[in-house]
Formats: C-alpha cells, sequence, structure tokens
C-alpha cells in the first residue's frame, strides 16, 4: 500500500520490530492499570479485544505523563537553583514539590493549556471545590 | 521515596483514600469517582518515578484529568481513522495514526516524512525508546475489572412458581401476577359485634336502675322533710349553708315531736320552687352524668310530697354549679353545634331541650339557672 523507496525488506523489517515490540509490550508492565485503559477506551468507542493495543495505549500515555513530568521537574530545579542570596537557606535541600506553575509551565509545551486561578474573591464561607482552593 | 510525604509507593491507596474522604469529593461526576481516583493513583507513581518528592493536590487532580483526557482523545482519534477506513474495530495503524495526531503539537522526528511505513515512524520509535529506557513500574494496586454489570433480576414466571395461570389464555411464561395484598385493600380494625338490641336491653335496664335509686332518694327525703324540723342552721344566700349534723343520719322523729318553725314561710315558695327545680334537675344531672336520659321527668313530680321539704341539702351546691354547667352546655350547645360530631351534638340538645322545656312547664320564671 506504500510506494515506498525502502522496499520489501524494510517493510518486513518494520514489521518485524511491530511485532516484537508488540509482544514486548507483553512483558512490560504499565504504570496505568489495563482496566482503567479499557474503561475509557470503551466509553470513547473503541473497540478492540486485543490486550497488545490496549497496553500501547497506556504506554503511550504514560510516555506523555512522564514527559510532562519531567519537564515539570525541569521547571522546579530551575526555580530553585535560580536565587541569588544562599545564604540564608539552601534551596537545593528543599523537597521538590509538583505546583500548578510549574505543570502548566510544562504542559504548554505539549499543547495543553492549564491556568489556574491566584486566589478566589469569594468568601471561604461559600461551598466551593477544596482541591482548588489549596495553595498557591 | 515520598511524595511530600503524602504518599508512598505502597501505600498510595490508602493516603488517596484518606486525601478523598478529607475532601468533599466534587458534586460532578459521582460514578467517575473510582475511575478518577485509580488516576490519581497512577499519575502520582509516575511523578514519583520522575523524581518529585512531594505534589500539589491540585496539580495531581488536574494531572489525572489530563491523562484521562489523553486516553480519551487517543481512543476517538483512533476510532475516527478505523471508521475512515470502514472498519468498526480498531487496528495498531488506527493507534498509530492517532499518536501522530496528538503528537502533532509538539512533533516528533519523521512527521514530514509520507513515504515512510507507519510502523517505522517516529512515534512508535520514540515508544520503543521509552519502553526500553523506563524501568517497570506497576500500578500499586490490584484493580478490579470495571465497571461491574449487574445482572437484572429476572421475573419469575407462572412455569417458575408452578402456579396455575389465571385462566387459558395466559401461557405461563409470562411473569406472576403481583400478590393480593398489593392491590386489595383489606380493613385493619377489627370488626366490633354489635348487637344493636342487646344494648337497648342494657340501656334501659341502666335508665331503670337510676330511677330506682333516685325514687328511693325522693320518697327518703319526703319521709325526712316530713318528720324532721326546719332548718337547723341559718342560710346565705343561694342555699349556701353548712349542716350542723347530716339529717340523715338521724333518727327519724315520731310526727309531731318536733314543731317546723314558720319563719322560713315566707321565703318557702321562693326557696321550694327552686329547691323544686334543682330537683327536678337533679333527676336529669344525674342521668346525664350517668350517660342515660331520662326522657319523663313526670315521673318524678308525681312522687314528689305535698309538704315541701325546707331542709337545705348540703349537695344544693353542688347542684346549683350542676345546674350552671348545664346551662352553659345548653346555652352553648346551640353556639357549637357544628362543632361536635353528630351523636353528641344530638345528647347535648335532646338534654338541654329537656331541660329547658322542664323550666318552661313548671309555673315559674325563675331564671336564676
Amino acid at each position: 500500500m506504500n510506494s515506498s523507496g525502502a522496499g520489501g525488506d524494510g517493510k518486513h523489517d518494520d514489521d518485524s520490530a511491530l511485532a516484537e515490540f508488540l509482544s514486548s509490550l507483553m512483558d512490560y508492565t504499565p504504570t496505568i492499570p489495563d482496566e482503567l485503559v479499557e474503561h475509557y477506551l470503551a466509553r470513547s468507542g473503541f473497540q478492540c479485544p486485543d490486550l497488545r493495543l490496549t497496553r500501547l495505549v497506556a504506554v503511550a500515555a504514560q510516555k506523555f505523563i512522564t514527559d510532562v513530568a519531567s519537564d515539570a521537574l525541569q521547571h522546579c530545579k530551575a526555580r530553585l537553583s535560580a536565587p541569588v542570596k544562599d545564604k540564608s537557606k539552601q534551596p537545593k535541600e528543599k523537597k521538590l514539590i509538583l505546583t500548578m506553575d510549574d505543570l502548566s509551565k510544562a504542559l504548554r509545551e505539549n499543547g495543553v493549556n492549564l491556568k489556574h486561578q491566584e486566589y478566589f474573591a469569594d468568601s471561604p464561607q461559600l461551598e466551593m471545590d477544596p482541591s482548588t482552593r489549596e495553595e498557591n | 521515596m515520598n511524595d511530600g510525604g503524602k504518599e508512598s509507593g505502597q501505600d498510595n491507596q490508602n493516603n488517596n483514600s484518606t486525601k478523598k474522604s478529607s475532601l468533599p469529593s466534587p458534586s460532578s461526576g459521582g460514578a467517575d469517582d473510582f475511575s478518577r481516583s485509580i488516576a490519581k493513583i497512577a499519575v502520582s507513581q509516575v511523578c514519583e518515578s520522575a523524581g518529585f518528592h512531594g505534589s500539589r493536590h491540585s496539580a495531581l487532580d488536574s494531572l489525572a484529568d489530563i491523562l484521562i483526557q489523553y486516553i480519551h482523545d487517543l481512543s476517538k482519534a483512533s476510532h475516527f481513522y478505523a471508521n475512515l477506513s470502514g472498519r468498526t474495530a480498531c487496528n495498531v495503524f488506527d493507534i498509530i495514526q492517532g499518536l501522530k495526531d496528538l503528537e502533532a503539537p509538539r512533533g516528533f522526528p519523521g512527521a514530514s516524512d509520507i513515504h515512510q511505513c507507519a510502523v517505522g515512524s517516529g512515534v512508535i520509535k520514540e515508544i520503543t525508546r521509552f519502553v526500553d529506557t523506563y524501568e517497570e513500574n506497576p500500578f500499586a494496586r490490584p484493580v478490579p475489572s470495571f465497571p461491574i454489570a449487574r445482572q437484572p433480576k429476572p421475573i419469575t414466571s407462572f412455569a417458575q412458581v408452578g402456579e396455575a395461570t389465571a385462566g387459558k389464555h395466559i401461557p405461563d411464561w409470562l411473569p406472576v401476577f403481583p400478590d393480593q395484598h398489593t392491590y386489595i385493600h383489606t380493613p385493619v380494625w377489627k370488626e366490633r359485634t354489635s348487637d344493636p338490641k342487646a344494648d337497648k336491653i342494657e340501656q334501659v335496664r341502666q335508665r331503670r336502675k337510676a330511677e330506682g335509686s333516685l325514687l328511693g332518694l325522693q320518697q327518703r327525703l319526703a319521709c325526712n322533710g316530713a318528720a324532721m324540723s326546719a332548718p337547723a342552721v341559718d342560710y346565705i344566700g343561694k342555699g349556701k349553708q353548712v349542716v350542723g349534723s347530716n339529717p340523715f343520719l338521724a333518727p327519724p322523729l315520731p310526727p309531731g315531736e318536733k314543731q317546723v318553725s314558720e319563719v322560713v314561710v315566707p321565703d318557702e315558695p321562693a326557696e321550694g320552687k327552686r329547691v323544686s327545680i334543682l330537683e327536678t334537675f337533679a333527676p336529669a344531672i344525674e342521668a346525664a352524668k350517668q350517660g342515660s336520659f331520662i326522657p319523663n321527668v313526670s315521673l318524678k313530680n308525681r312522687v314528689l310530697p305535698s309538704k315541701r321539704p325546707t331542709v337545705h341539702f348540703k349537695f344544693g351546691v353542688d347542684k346549683n354549679s350542676i345546674a350552671m354547667q348545664v346551662s352553659s352546655v345548653a346555652a352553648g350547645a346551640k353556639r357549637d353545634t357544628w362543632f361536635l360530631r353528630d351523636d353528641e351534638k344530638d345528647d347535648k340538645k335532646r338534654r338541654a331541650e329537656m331541660i329547658l322545656k322542664e323550666s318552661m312547664e313548671k309555673p315559674d320564671g325563675l331564671a336564676q339557672l
């Protein structure tokens, strides 16, 4: 189907590489559980009884999250090492906390716009979602 | 390594659950909570392996949300590509194409290469590299397969229960009829066996008994009145007096021994009448108290002696007060007729009417009631 210049051998190589990869997927257990991925796949109309494809999706999602997390980590480290004055505190010893700020910066590179509200103008007595009311 | 002291690799589930219990869960997505919390745990594990010591709640929430959204978008895209090729079941190529769509903003090597087989694309290469480099970090807890499909309870059919159908036209594989108690309303109270004849007999017997006792009382009074003297004590106002000794308990005097003083005579008519009225009402009052009504009071009148007793009785006070009550009832019965129930109203009305009739019959215009 592809009129590629690679010819038949390349195709075979690619096929075998893919087959190998898919079989290797069965050995690798992704962090994201299969059941969760299957649940969301079924929700969107994805139909496939093959477990390898489910694993593929799980691995792809994990790769994405890992990339985002590593980018955020770099941002966090950059922020910690940036301050000029080192006399009062040692920022290197401080714990690396994933904050909304770093996360939004990392996600922006991946095409996700995440904006977090700095503060809320409403009174704290009102019923609000506490997860968005915490920090930052 | 701890995630900000809140989670550890093995205690993710516990801490997540405690976090969930301490924070009220958002109102939206009640059925989604389970999968969302699992996603949160997975994301926290990934962050931990990336090198973070801790994380904010909101950041974790957002990242879990993004993960779910990513899976959703990828599956939607691959499903779209499968449909485009005229299939409903997705292929590995569909997934690869979906991945390319998602990675497009970021860019991946080989994106501009149109003549390359999809298998050799940069996306797969990156994923392969990812799998090879990153060490395995499986999910911390076993996850049950969800959502759990609930088996609907099958409705029992006639054949299953063994019941005979209501008619030949009803096949026995149809569901059974509901129980009779679900649609038939049966009275709950215990039906009292009311025997009107026995009730009437009992009522008449009670009345007769009351009449008989009153009769005896009247006779005794008459005897005492004839034998005994005038009031031994002075009376104040409306017959309020204190009798030193009970005249009923004193032995009967022979006739003519004691002289009845004539001082009281001028007041006698009034007193006598009043007493007579009171005495007239006495049986009605007693009957009302006992619950049986004596319609004919004329019987009493006949029994009354010609010589009116001049002794004032102690229970005149009570009589008076009762008479006042009765009069108030009589007066109020007309007012409150519509508040009373029918039987009560009739009873009180009857009583009031009888009392008024008696008072009218008597030739006295005493409205002292």
